[in-house]
């Protein structure tokens, strides 16, 4: 790495000093041709599909990913660790795969299985059940820059966007191939009409934050267009293209007007936060109920109407007037004559100018307000025909056929744009224009449908490569290339090349299928090692990056309050639906709200469903690295810190389930304390306790006996610390 | 320059690495061994840092007037702008996009009285008249210039160097710079008022960066820090004998894994939280302070007792080796004077004018201020055209900061606006300068203080940040 960045300081350099001389706005066709070095850069090669090598300890192989990683450690002289144990393998694996501990009847069941392959069974089970999809939704939403709020000043809740997080979910519990997966985050909307998941898809490319009383609407736009390309880039390439903002990327061969043609892909596209979920049918029927219901209202409403419509015209007039003269008029034109930027700054601009019913009620003062309400109680009893609102997403659709204009924008400022760009992928691997083709029978430009077949092309050189090296990382704590928002010269090598590539040709010939890819890596000698360290291979390679080990690493905070729910018996493993909104401490506020008082249930469910405040990020959890939802985030940071070590000594919901854990051990009568000390073992370690650890502990209720005011009390300390151990917050 | 300026946000890349193998481990009670490049970061990134030259400045306290102060009417007189006042605004002044769209409004003057104080003869109005007592120690920065027009932008680029939320808090590159003084307090406290900074907390966020060099906020009463208190009816005692069980399991787990540094940080990471339980209840407790030290800071009157409270809390962080201190006064977009300028001005003046002065003085007298860069400032002025008849609207364009103590030259103005003090005119100073300036005085080099992210060595004044000479020089 570091010899990594020593070379790439010398050829920024190079490329800086070329730019200069070069002057800015000759920049791009001074840089047009690529450099022998980077045309051979590897992420850009083809997808090749090396020979499995040869390696001595045969006895050790147990699939050819093994033979790949033998063949590095044996090349330095290295031996692998042996199998870990079983009880911590299927910990590691539970907690893996779907982010819970093991129960102790599943290590019994386990251990008790005399069949040819029982941890094929368990890997099996692991990867059908449901809290699959939870578990590894999480690290794609990491990726996504997934928040259900604005984020900015206000932070405003975005209602429907959680239906994006049961969409990720869904799709990895129904192993949905991940080239499908990726059209349809990016085009869902052009390529599946018709298909509800993906529209709500799209809403992957809906998630950056917005501000939602900007003045400056052009340059909002410019900023939420940089937003999805950088994030398509890193997120989809691996490459970080908005480092081609404001210039050539200084160590990628990644032009700046590269930039401006893939941000092309995306000029026409606009938020839509009324997507239509449902069927043509139960559309027309739910028109047919609305349509009576109005018909029977339609007095009323047009009486509430004439009494608040000149207070939506003031307030509209109001807002209108603090607009500069060309939002004014893009707003003021005929729908028949706006250009297509004039209409992507209207529908930027027209939340704002738009006020509801009830907001322009407010102004109503005396006789009319006096009035106004009581056509509302009139209305209200109209209720029970009145169709319940069709389910909606919210994502992003094309405005129309016609795309307004992308310009190269010099360093990157809105107000400065030079030569106009076409629809192009990174010139490096296409130089020409993008081919498109406006989708037969949709109102649409179909630019993002040819990116989507681009990124999804089992030929592109990215795509597979990128998601078999998220999967991997998750899997052991790093990735065959260490930064996997990055395969470009600033990111890290492939500690393993021929394997990334022999799993991601693999994962295509699988029909891109990530559940036997998880298995694939989950049934190998390599992953199930045990973590121990030896220092002669330490010596030789201090990182592990040629796997000699396996890595010992903390669970994320997500997965530590899972845990402990789960062995307090409390866990709600009801799936899906809006966020939840679990207990915030004492003396915390958030912007943009915080449901008060959640009904009990919902406070106990899987981390996942916990409404993420852009602003505010759940307060364990961001103690724990939870990433900043202001972009994407490939590789968690790992930290200790005393706040972590506060929250869980001091946090009551913690306590509650140290509570809930003791009750549960003690729910059985005629029990001697050293048969709950072992069941708290089981329960929190899935392991019985060593007879000195049973000691310790009755040592410990002993003394805790008399602090605490009573046995029950300090077996719940003793529950309490059980959960705040490492040997509780570690994967190993 | 502007070109080169854009440009070489990569150019030092190499010096990271030198600087981590030059910082040690500063704990002592942690075994970390060698430790170089960001696996010290892992293992203990609050360790002790060494500073890229010798600093000036050992804490900042940093008095953020949120919704932005009027500059025209405090430290930066206009005489022409009173004879302007109900003219349009010329066209020569170049008409700008501002937040409530008011440009063509007319010129409003500012009715305030202004006055020369000290030896140095520094203009301040007769709304900050304590604080005009110290103008000896004050470097006025009359030429600041940002990039946003709303609150919610600015104050993140304040904080953070950009108008788009993500990026690290500047608090938190000083933490991540320098490493923690004192382990049982937070390296970098935010004190607000009862109501919440604009955009919360992501204007102290680590960004980017690992999360341990985030911004602590202080509440208020004796509980200043989430998760402080020990849960209801357990002692200090009981939670003492708590902790020895835990150690004991993360002993023996840690038996067969002696080289998982991690492990022994996590076991640790348990002792400093006891230890804070302890020491940061102490440190809101003001009980011992004298009846005139409480007085100096304007405790003693309803007006100013909840920001003179936090500015002395500032003093006491300061004193126990916090190194970052922010403290908002109008927390919510107080100063955010778009009509009536008077009396939303008057009140946020009087509330921060003697408060202000006490800490000056407490700081100086107690020989504090002389390590201790004090900044004052908002995230952006307000217009000379009116809004509304009474007030004024943002003026990102042209602002005021002062800076004092901590190596500062006082007695000193520093650039201009125009005439009206819409624009910055003479030497300009963009956020990412004053960023660099305190940095600078910190002994941080902006430019070397680097993180890797997504394949960018990013640094906190991003691509810009030109040092203010004339602050110390």
């Amino acid at each position: 790495m570091q010899r990594n960045l020593a070379a790439a300081g010398l050829f920024t350099f190079a490329v800086c000093s070329f730019t200069l001389l070069a002057g800015g706005a000759s920049e791009s066709k001074t840089s047009k041709a690529f450099t022998t070095q980077q045309k051979r850069w590897w992420a850009f090669q083809p997808v090749t599909q090396p020979p499995v090598p040869a390696v001595n300890n045969r006895a050790w192989v147990r699939s050819d990913i093994d033979a790949f990683v033998l063949a590095k450690l044996e090349e330095k002289g290295l031996k692998p660790n042996a199998a870990a144990d079983k009880a911590t393998l299927l910990r590691r694996a539970s907690l893996d795969l779907t982010g819970l501990p093991p129960s102790p009847e599943d290590l019994q069941d386990f251990l008790n299985d005399s069949s040819p392959k029982p941890f094929e069974k368990v890997v099996d089970r692991l990867l059908a059940s449901p809290h699959y999809g939870e578990r590894w939704a999480r690290h794609w939403l990491d990726v996504a820059r997934y928040a259900d709020s604005e984020g900015f000043k206000s932070d405003e809740t975005r209602p429907n966007i959680w239906r994006y997080r049961d969409y990720v979910i869904g799709s990895l519990n129904q192993d949905k191939p991940y080239d499908r997966f990726v059209k349809e985050q990016i085009a869902g909307d052009e390529l599946f009409p018709g298909d509800p998941a993906a529209l709500v898809a799209t809403g992957f490319n809906r998630h950056f934050p917005d501000e939602s009383n900007a003045r400056n609407i052009a340059q909002r736009r410019q900023e939420l267009l940089n937003d999805i390309t950088d994030t398509v880039g890193v997120s989809m390439l691996a490459m970080t293209v908005g480092c081609a903002r404001c210039h050539d990327h200084k160590f990628d061969p990644i032009l700046h007007k590269d930039y401006y043609r893939l941000q092309a892909f995306f000029a026409n596209t606009r938020i839509e936060d009324n997507l239509l979920l449902t069927t043509a049918e139960r559309r027309k029927e739910w028109e047919t109920r609305n349509a009576l219901w109005e018909e029977k209202t339609a007095a009323i409403r047009d009486e509430m109407n004439r009494l608040i419509e000149p207070k939506r015209q003031a307030m509209f007039q109001e807002s209108f007037e603090k607009f500069p003269v060309e939002i004014r008029e893009a707003v003021t034109t005929d729908a028949g004559k706006r250009t297509p930027f004039q209409w992507h700054m209207y529908y930027k601009v027209r939340p704002q100018l738009e006020y509801g019913d009830s907001q322009a009620a407010a102004k109503l003062r005396g006789a009319e307000q006096k009035r106004y309400n009581e056509l509302k109680t009139q209305l209200a009893a109209f209720d029970h025909i009145k169709p319940e609102p069709m389910p909606i997403a919210q994502g992003m659709i094309d405005n129309g056929t016609a795309s307004p204009k992308t310009h190269v924008l010099a360093v990157g400022v809105y107000a400065s744009p030079q030569e106009e760009v076409n629809p192009g992928f990174l010139s490096i691997l296409d130089p020409s224009d993008a081919k498109l083709a406006a989708p037969a029978g949709l109102d649409s430009s179909g630019r993002r449908s040819a990116l989507a077949k681009w990124i999804a092309d089992p030929a592109h050189p990215l795509t597979a490569r990128v998601m078999v090296n998220r999967v991997w990382h998750h899997h052991f704590g790093r990735g065959i290339v260490g930064t996997p928002n990055d395969f470009g010269v600033m990111g890290e090598r492939p500690s393993h090349r021929e394997l990334l590539d022999w799993l991601s040709a693999q994962f295509i010939r699988d029909g891109w299928s990530l559940k036997k890819l998880h298995r694939r890596i989950l049934l190998s000698a390599a992953w199930q090692q045990s973590s121990l360290y030896r220092e002669q291979a330490a010596a030789v390679d201090p990182d592990n990056k040629l796997i000699w080990r396996f890595n010992r690493r903390r669970l994320e905070g997500e997965t530590i309050r899972d845990s402990m729910l789960a062995v307090s018996g409390l866990l709600n493993t009801k799936m899906g639906g809006p966020g939840v909104f679990p207990p915030l401490p004492e003396g915390l506020v958030t912007r943009g709200g915080w449901k008060k008082i959640e009904d009990q249930p919902e406070t106990v469910r899987r981390s996942v469903y916990t409404f993420v405040r852009r602003n505010t990020r759940y307060p364990m959890f961001e103690a724990f690295d939870m990433p900043d939802t202001h972009e994407s985030c490939g590789r968690r940071s790992n930290t200790v810190s005393s706040s972590q070590a506060l929250q869980l000594m001091n946090n009551e919901q913690v306590l509650d389930w140290a509570r809930g854990l003791a009750a549960r051990v003690s729910n059985d009568q005629g029990l001697t304390t050293a048969s709950k000390v072992e069941r708290a073992y089981r329960f929190a370690y899935s392991r019985p306790p060593l007879a000195e650890e049973v000691d310790a502990s009755l040592r410990f209720l002993d003394r805790q006996s008399s602090l605490a005011g009573s046995p029950e009390a300090a077996f719940v300390d003793l529950c309490h610390m059980l959960l705040n151990a490492n040997e509780f917050l570690y994967l190993n | 320059m502007a070109m080169i300026g854009k440009l070489n946000h990569h150019w030092r890349v190499s010096s990271r690495r030198e600087f981590f193998t030059r910082a040690g481990s500063g704990l002592a009670g942690l075994a970390l061994g060698a430790m170089v490049g960001e696996a010290a970061t892992r293992r203990d990134p609050l360790a002790l840092k060494p500073s890229h030259h010798a600093p000036k400045a050992k804490s900042v306290i940093w008095l953020f007037m949120e919704g932005g102060p009027s500059h025209i009417d405090l430290f930066d007189p206009k005489p022409k702008l009173n004879e302007m006042h109900g003219k349009p605004m010329p066209v020569s002044f170049g008409r700008p996009i501002t937040a409530m769209g008011t440009a063509g409004n007319s010129l409003m003057g500012s009715p305030r009285t202004w006055k020369h104080y000290g030896q140095s003869g520094l203009w301040v109005s007769d709304w900050y008249p304590h604080i005009a007592q110290h103008v000896d120690d004050l470097a006025v920065i009359r030429s600041c210039w940002a990039n946003g027009l709303n609150h919610v932008g600015s104050v993140c680029q304040m904080n953070t160097g950009d108008i788009l939320a993500g990026r690290p808090s500047l608090g938190a590159w000083v933490t991540y710079g320098l490493g923690s003084a004192n382990r049982n307090l937070p390296t970098f406290v935010v004190l607000m008022d009862d109501k919440e900074v604009l955009g919360g907390p992501k204007n102290w966020s680590a960004g980017f960066l690992p999360a341990s060099y985030q911004g602590t906020q202080f509440r208020q009463g004796n509980e200043p820090i989430l998760h402080l208190k020990s849960p209801e009816g357990v002692t200090r005692e009981r939670q003492r004998s708590k902790l020895d069980f835990l150690r004991q399991l993360n002993e023996r787990y840690a038996d067969d894994k002696q080289e998982d540094t991690e492990l022994e940080a996590r076991i640790e990471s348990y002792e400093l939280a006891y230890k804070m339980q302890a020491e940061a209840p102490e440190v809101v407790d003001l009980t011992r302070e004298s009846e005139a030290t409480k007085k100096l800071y304007g405790l003693d009157d309803p007006d100013t007792a909840a920001f003179g409270t936090n500015c002395l809390l500032a003093r006491r962080l300061v004193e126990r080796g916090v190194r970052f201190v922010e403290l908002y006064c109008g927390s919510g977009s107080g100063w955010d004077a778009h009509s009536n300028i008077e009396a939303n001005h008057g009140k946020w003046c009087r509330v921060s004018d003697k408060p202000v002065a006490g800490l000056l003085a407490d700081l100086k007298a107690r020989g504090l201020l002389q390590d201790t860069l004090v900044v004052w400032g908002g995230e952006f002025g307000r217009t000379p055209f009116n809004e509304k008849g009474d007030g004024r609207d943002h003026n990102p364009w042209g602002f005021t900061t002062f800076m004092a103590g901590g190596g500062v030259k006082g007695g000193q103005t520093i650039g201009a606006t125009d005439e009206i003090g819409l624009r910055a005119v003479e030497r300009p100073a963009h956020v990412h300068d004053i960023h660099a300036s305190m940095l600078h005085l910190l002994g941080l080099d902006h430019i070397r203080l680097t993180y890797m992210h997504n394949g960018r060595a990013e640094r906190p004044t991003i691509v810009g940040g030109e040092l203010i000479h004339e602050l110390w020089s």
